[in-house]
């Protein structure tokens, strides 16, 4: 056997090996491991900013359009300023389970509950809470096919009383770990919402979710288009994340 | 021209030379609004008969501009409004409302200086803990016309986490006539913390001539849709005015001098502040926010019917039903009038209910504010509908109608109920 055959021997059982390791990888993935992987597709950086435009249809008929810069800092905090004419000077403060909106003309921090909604069909946590492996246990429920393509279906359990949601069924893709879709569920049980995750970009070196799609399930013919540009990692002080310090903001 | 007025020009002035610079790093805000009103007058009410005391205009039309603008630490709010009406000559006025500087010393330290309007406690119609704030109406929460002006303060926050201290010192001080005067030193310390999702805030607040006050406000919220909030405060004693007829044993006289006094400036009784208040956050995006208020600086039932039994005296001898010489006709009217400074529109008797519910559905909002007296059950009520044409332009529909007996406190104002058409662009 010459030289150049035991090489190829050795980069073919390389390969396999590596196939097979990484088949158990996947297989030994818990349904927590999965979410906290998924997350990864939706948030770049630890700390960074990101413009949201929120597109909200009604029978396919487009009502409304919403201009958000969002920053988010660290795994709990997240600060939402909003860009349109009628609603300048506007934020919103989620800090862990908990929201605030600040409006110019009431000149204080309001505290909000998580069914409040920012525009349209996207609640607050909507915009504000991406990192799901923070707000919710995941199990793994099984594997299953969306559109041809091979999925984890995660049942998603609220952490706390003040997650956006209670209860969630998220798939997420089995080779990349981007989310596919999710059905969200209230309290009472009632299907709430069904989110669609659309398209994923390159931004900033990564490659990142640039688009999703929230159907109201309450509501016949409601949807929210949310579009995701300008992705940046960004450091801000602490202190832009207390609720006292909104008054400041400009 | 006026100090102020030259003030307020370069301030204009400087704005729009750089506009262009709007996109290197100066925030604003824009609105005009023009607000047409329609009146109903409460003609029989005794202290206002026939609209004949103090006459209410039943027409006018209010065109208010307000203009914020932020660059670096610098920032003010600046409004000019023109007010006409079927009984006066047209009004033009201006306000910096706000001019004030915000200096960050550190990460977790900043001042500041100027002219701001501050607001502390999560109640929405009442706050009995905003004791930075400028005055407001309760039936206008949001403060539409953009009237509230700032007070002139030094404030410094200190931010640690979630928790944060704040202390302000404020002084309402003025220039008169060219010469400036010194109002009353006025400070308050609010410490503020976060505890397993409770919102809560500690105030003690002294102003010069008054006694410490202290008190407490909080918010927390309860699974998906339900938020709960409270603010107490309280001291010994009040600086409130009271007439006194509101002690006497005698309603039917006149006074001869301002009948105002500080009844209770000395006293030990405790007065208090309390609100508590909900807001509930339905599946189909349905808001509805509840507050109960009482204040102890109010009215008591007694009290107010005093107040009414010496106001339909002097309504009386108006009137001509209640026979006096000639020359106490005048004092008379002037008794009337006085009285009326009685009446608050931050409510003059103790105990009161609002209610708020909202409901978006598209470029629709809807509004239903309910005031109600507890003491008397009068009522104020303020549907609202708006409409979104536009990101830059909206306008609105918002009647108010006031509903009482005629010796219920807000069955005896001056109007019945108004009606406001408005519209507004913002930029």
């Amino acid at each position: 056997m010459n030289k150049l055959s035991k090489m190829i021997i050795v980069a073919l059982f390389t390969t396999a090996s590596l196939a097979t390791l990484h088949g158990q990888e996947n297989a030994k993935l818990t349904g927590d491991e999965i979410l906290r992987l998924s997350d990864q597709n939706r948030n770049g950086w630890t700390s960074y900013a990101v413009t949201t435009t929120i597109l909200n249809y009604e029978d396919n008929e487009l009502k409304e359009e919403g201009l958000f810069e969002v920053s988010i800092k660290g795994m709990d905090k997240t600060l939402v300023k909003f860009m349109n004419a009628d609603v300048k000077g506007e934020y919103l403060l989620m800090v862990e389970d908990d929201m605030w909106i600040y409006m110019p003309n009431t000149r204080k921090p309001i505290r909000i509950t998580p069914l409040q909604r920012l525009m349209g069909n996207a609640s607050n946590g909507d915009v504000a809470r991406t990192r799901y492996a923070e707000d919710y246990a995941a199990t793994l429920v099984r594997e299953e096919s969306v559109d041809g393509v091979r999925c984890y279906l995660l049942e998603l359990t609220a952490k706390r009383d003040g997650a956006t949601y209670k209860r969630i069924e998220y798939w997420v893709e089995k080779e990349s770990k981007r989310p596919r879709k999710a059905e969200i569920y209230l309290l009472s049980g009632k299907h709430y919402k069904s989110i669609s995750f659309d398209r994923y970009e390159p931004a900033g070196g990564k490659t990142l979710l640039s688009q999703m799609t929230i159907t109201d399930r309450l509501r016949d013919g409601r949807t929210t288009v949310m579009k995701y540009a300008s992705y940046a990692e960004k450091e801000m002080p602490a202190k832009y994340f207390n609720k006292d310090y909104l008054e400041k903001l400009r | 021209m006026s100090s102020p007025a030259k003030i307020f020009l370069i301030i204009a002035a400087v704005f729009f030379v750089n506009l262009e610079a709007g996109a290197q790093g100066v925030e604003y805000r824009f609105s005009i609004l023009d607000e047409g009103t329609l009146s109903k007058l409460n003609l029989t009410t005794p202290i206002n008969y026939q609209n004949l005391v103090l006459p209410q205009p039943v027409q006018g039309n209010e065109a208010v501009s307000n203009l914020y603008l932020g660059y670096g630490g610098l920032s003010t709010s600046l409004n000019v409004s023109a007010l006409s009406n079927n009984l006066t000559a047209p009004e033009y006025n201006y306000a910096i409302k706000e001019l004030s500087y915000d200096l960050s010393l550190s990460d977790n330290l900043d001042v500041t200086v100027g002219r701001k309007i501050l607001k502390w406690g999560p109640g929405y119609a009442f706050n009995p803990t905003g004791v930075v704030e400028p005055q407001r109406s309760p039936s206008d929460p949001t403060d539409r016309l953009g009237g509230n002006v700032g007070r002139t303060l030094i404030s410094m926050n200190a931010f640690f986490g979630k928790s944060s201290l704040t202390f302000v010192y404020l002084n309402d001080a003025q220039v008169q006539s060219g010469v400036f005067h010194w109002g009353m030193h006025d400070y308050a310390l609010r410490a503020n913390t976060f505890l397993s999702g409770l919102d809560l805030s500690g105030i003690l607040h002294y102003r010069q001539g008054d006694r410490l006050e202290a008190g407490t406000n909080w918010s927390y919220v309860v699974g998906e849709n339900l938020e709960l909030h409270g603010e107490f405060l309280a001291k010994h004693g009040s600086p409130a005015l009271y007439h006194e007829i509101l002690f006497s044993d005698n309603p039917n006289q006149l006074f001869s001098t301002y009948p105002y006094t500080a009844q209770f400036s000395s006293s030990n009784e405790i007065f208090y502040k309390l609100l508590l208040g909900e807001q509930y956050t339905f599946e189909n995006g349905l808001n509805i926010a509840f507050e109960y208020y009482r204040n102890m600086e109010g009215l008591s039932r007694s009290e107010w019917n005093q107040w009414m039994k010496f106001v339909k005296f002097q309504n009386g001898i108006q009137q001509g039903s209640i026979p006096v010489p000639p020359e106490l006709i005048a004092p008379s009217r002037n008794n009337l009038l006085w009285a009326l400074q009685t009446l608050s529109p931050r409510g003059t008797m103790r105990d009161y209910l609002f209610a708020r519910e909202y409901y978006s559905a598209g470029s629709w909002s809807f509004e239903f504010i309910q005031l109600m007296n507890g003491d008397d059950a009068s009522t104020v009520l303020v549907p609202t509908v708006s409409y979104r044409i536009s990101e830059f332009f909206s306008m609105y529909g918002r009647f108010t109608a006031f509903l009482g007996s005629s010796e219920s406190e807000y069955g005896v104002l001056f109007t019945k109920n108004s009606t406001n058409l408005g519209i507004q662009f913002q930029l």
